[in-house]
């Protein structure tokens, strides 16, 4: 689907956000690296897509409500076989209830070097894309710079120049250096994204994972959309 | 984008030929008496015409009851006058003829209530006649070149090079007379209030035109238009460069945030953002704001970080280090060639890495001269920091010595300090490299003043002179990096 169309049905299904999958499938359909995901309606199909994808796997209650996954406990990480994640099928399918689109079985990204992208609105400058150090430690250290949708490429460099922990971003501790090219391009789409559509109100994509071979991918998403209370 | 600053609504309103003033009597109680007192004591040359329903006479200029009588159309109305007879007086200026107006009665927008639904009125009058207006709720402009000062208090200082557009009218009028101390003054001085018709955007824009400002201070309290303002300064900041001093203020208007996102989207690391992708360098205190002006409008541009210190004296030369390098400076690396040459002038005393110790110089006055000349055609250098330790009683001992009787041995010293301070500038001009000075005396003696009139700002901390020169060696890669993101597109 592309972006315009999952945008305008969550939109006239009264979402007020779509959830992870759906927020993924608009980021890469505007060009951003996501995790490979499938969302699973049975714990047979979870095994499938598990073994489609590749183990280890993760699985997360998926839905439009849901907004912070880890906290409420419904998300099973590092998923080694077809039982377990049968298991974590029923278990994650229990407590989020029925007001769930699915389970999401995803694939692990390994890194531990995390970032922070998002777009917010601001009254008076409008689309606003934020780069910073993802993960939980984003409010704790709160290394964020913004800019002014939309970004080209030489705003795109300067912010990741501005970061305090930009040091991570080069070769460190025997992983390589990230793909600021790569890097460059999520920020400029984040903000095309913001530029091209209104109904988008915000956007957090954290962690945004750099892999030990410098590859980034969105791993889980939020995009919010207009009049989004939650 | 305006390239002539005649094509601006603000031209006239600082340039006019003639001003319609409202609310000035001889009662020097009212603010309008004060502000046309400043008006007439920076010695105007336009056509003053003070409109009063009762006096015949204000402050020496002949007074009319009603704007419909004045002998001519003006190019300006001032209105310091009551709130309830602005909408009124505004109409008349109108059917006048007159096209451009300072409002500096409050009472409007800015106290809620009531004052919204006049501001409202205030903006359908003018718009009727399609009057331009600063204001209302502001305390005026200032424009030294064309000897105008319509704020409350007169004018201190030269004409200058700094321009300001401000959203507090206190950093106009009220620092005058910090301004002259520095022997710095405004290019032009805009005070937007509430900015109903004429706002910071069309102020930064005049000012990014006008030909006698050099440097553009913003006094920011909220960015409205924000998108038009990221354009507009980008393209100002590629001319010049831009400071601004940003207090936060109107984060209320903000939705509160739904994800970690927006429940960062702080404004202030927001407006930090914006202010580098437009080019602006930011200052985070109103000393700091006018400390760049000051060695943004009076320097020429800096070729890179590396600075050399030239000091007498190791401590303050080792505090100086310190401040460069935490401000992101570089001590610059003293060449063979250099160190030669500054031997033959050098006590055994002295040290010749970087800082400069002088120590004492074998002759006082190669301080000022000689070694400066030598330091400032360092290949390695781009900018030079000199830590000071002279006074009129340290030059007025010796002369005393010689037998000079005390008036003459000030004199001579005074007049020598004068000179130390001119062949400096002098030096700083021919090579073209920035320099800045730094002091724990008094800045107002005359060596200070002599450096600071020739376009050497002198601080009075290391870490200032540090942080100012910072703000120096970032605006050209500010600018650049503008210019190439244009080239790109």
């Amino acid at each position: 689907m592309n972006a315009e169309n999952l945008i305008q049905e969550a939109l006239s299904n009264n979402r007020q956000a779509l959830s992870e999958f759906g927020s993924k499938q608009l980021l890469a359909a505007c060009g951003l690296p996501v995790t490979r995901e499938q969302l699973a309606g049975s714990r047979e199909e979870a095994a499938r897509f598990a073994e489609a994808i590749g183990f280890p796997v993760a699985a997360k209650a998926c839905s439009p409500e849901l907004m912070h996954k880890s906290e409420a406990n419904l998300i099973e990480l590092g998923l080694t076989d077809t039982t377990r994640v049968m298991a974590a099928f029923d278990r994650l399918a229990e407590k989020a209830g029925s007001d769930i689109e699915g389970i999401l079985i995803q694939e692990m990204i390994a890194g531990r070097r995390e970032l922070v992208l998002g777009l917010i609105r601001d009254p008076q400058f409008g689309p606003c894309v934020m780069l910073g150090l993802g993960g939980i430690f984003t409010e704790v250290f709160q290394d964020t710079v913004f800019r002014m949708a939309p970004v080209d490429r030489v705003e795109a460099m300067d912010m990741i120049g501005e970061l305090r922990s930009r040091a991570m971003l080069d070769t460190f501790r025997g992983q390589a250096a990230a793909d600021t090219d790569a890097l460059c391009q999520a920020i400029i789409a984040v903000g095309q994204i913001g530029m091209n559509f209104e109904a988008v109100s915000e956007i957090d994509i954290n962690p945004l994972i750099i892999t030990p071979t410098g590859d980034i991918t969105a791993v889980d998403a939020l995009v919010v959309l207009n009049g989004g209370v939650l | 984008m305006i390239d002539d600053i005649r094509k601006s609504p603000l031209y006239t309103i600082v340039n006019p030929k003639s001003i319609a003033f409202f609310g000035a009597s001889n009662n020097f109680g009212a603010m309008g008496s004060t502000c046309f007192a400043s008006m007439k004591n920076l010695g105007f040359e336009g056509a003053v015409y003070p409109v009063h329903p009762k006096e015949t006479e204000v402050q020496g200029y002949p007074a009319y009851a009603s704007v419909l009588d004045l002998p001519e159309t003006p190019d300006l109305a001032v209105l310091v006058m009551p709130t309830r007879l602005v909408c009124k007086t505004l109409e008349q200026c109108g059917r006048k003829g007159i096209r451009h107006a300072i409002v500096v009665s409050g009472g409007f927008r800015e106290v809620g209530g009531d004052g919204v639904a006049l501001e409202k009125e205030l903006i359908q009058v003018t718009e009727r006649y399609g009057i331009r207006f600063l204001g209302p709720n502001c305390i005026g402009v200032a424009n030294p070149h064309h000897k105008l000062n319509t704020t409350f208090l007169h004018y201190e200082g030269s004409a200058g090079h700094i321009g300001i557009a401000s959203q507090s009218g206190s950093f106009v009028t009220q620092m005058f007379n910090y301004l002259a101390r520095f022997q710095q003054g405004y290019s032009t001085a805009f005070s937007i209030g509430n900015g109903a018709n004429i706002d910071l955007v069309d102020c930064l824009e005049y000012l990014g035109a006008c030909p006698n400002t050099k440097v553009i201070a913003l006094y920011v309290e909220g960015i409205h238009r924000g998108r038009d303002f990221v354009e507009t300064a980008r393209r100002v900041a590629l001319k010049k460069p831009i400071v601004a001093l940003y207090v936060g203020g109107s984060e209320t208007g903000r939705k509160a945030g739904f994800s970690h996102t927006g429940s960062m989207a702080g404004p202030d690391r927001l407006y930090d953002g914006i202010f580098r992708q437009c080019g602006i360098i930011r200052a985070t205190s109103v000393t700091e704001l006018y400390d760049y002006c000051r060695v943004l409008g009076a320097l020429p541009e800096s070729g890179g970080r590396r600075t050399i210190i030239q000091t007498h004296s190791g401590g303050p030369g080792a505090a100086a280090a310190d401040a460069l390098g935490r401000e992101g400076l570089e001590l610059a690396e003293i060449s063979k060639k250099t160190s030669e040459k500054l031997k033959e002038l050098m006590p055994h005393t002295g040290s010749i890495g970087n800082p400069v110790d002088i120590t004492f110089s074998k002759n006082p006055l190669d301080f000022f001269s000689a070694i400066p000349k030598i330091l400032l055609q360092e290949e390695n250098a781009d900018m030079l920091l000199v830590y000071f330790l002279i006074s009129v009683e340290m030059a007025t001992r010796p002369l005393k010595a010689m037998g000079m009787d005390e008036t003459e041995a000030l004199a001579q010293a005074e007049k020598l300090m004068k000179d130390l301070g001119e062949s400096f500038a002098r030096l700083q001009r021919e090579c073209g490299k920035p320099v800045v000075g730094f002091s724990f005396r008094d800045l107002s003696e005359p060596v200070f003043q002599a450096l600071m009139a020739e376009g050497i700002p002198v601080f009075s901390d290391p870490k200032r002179a540090a942080r100012a020169l910072s703000a120096l060696s970032r605006y050209p890669r500010l600018r650049e990096k503008i210019r190439a993101a244009e080239t790109a597109n």
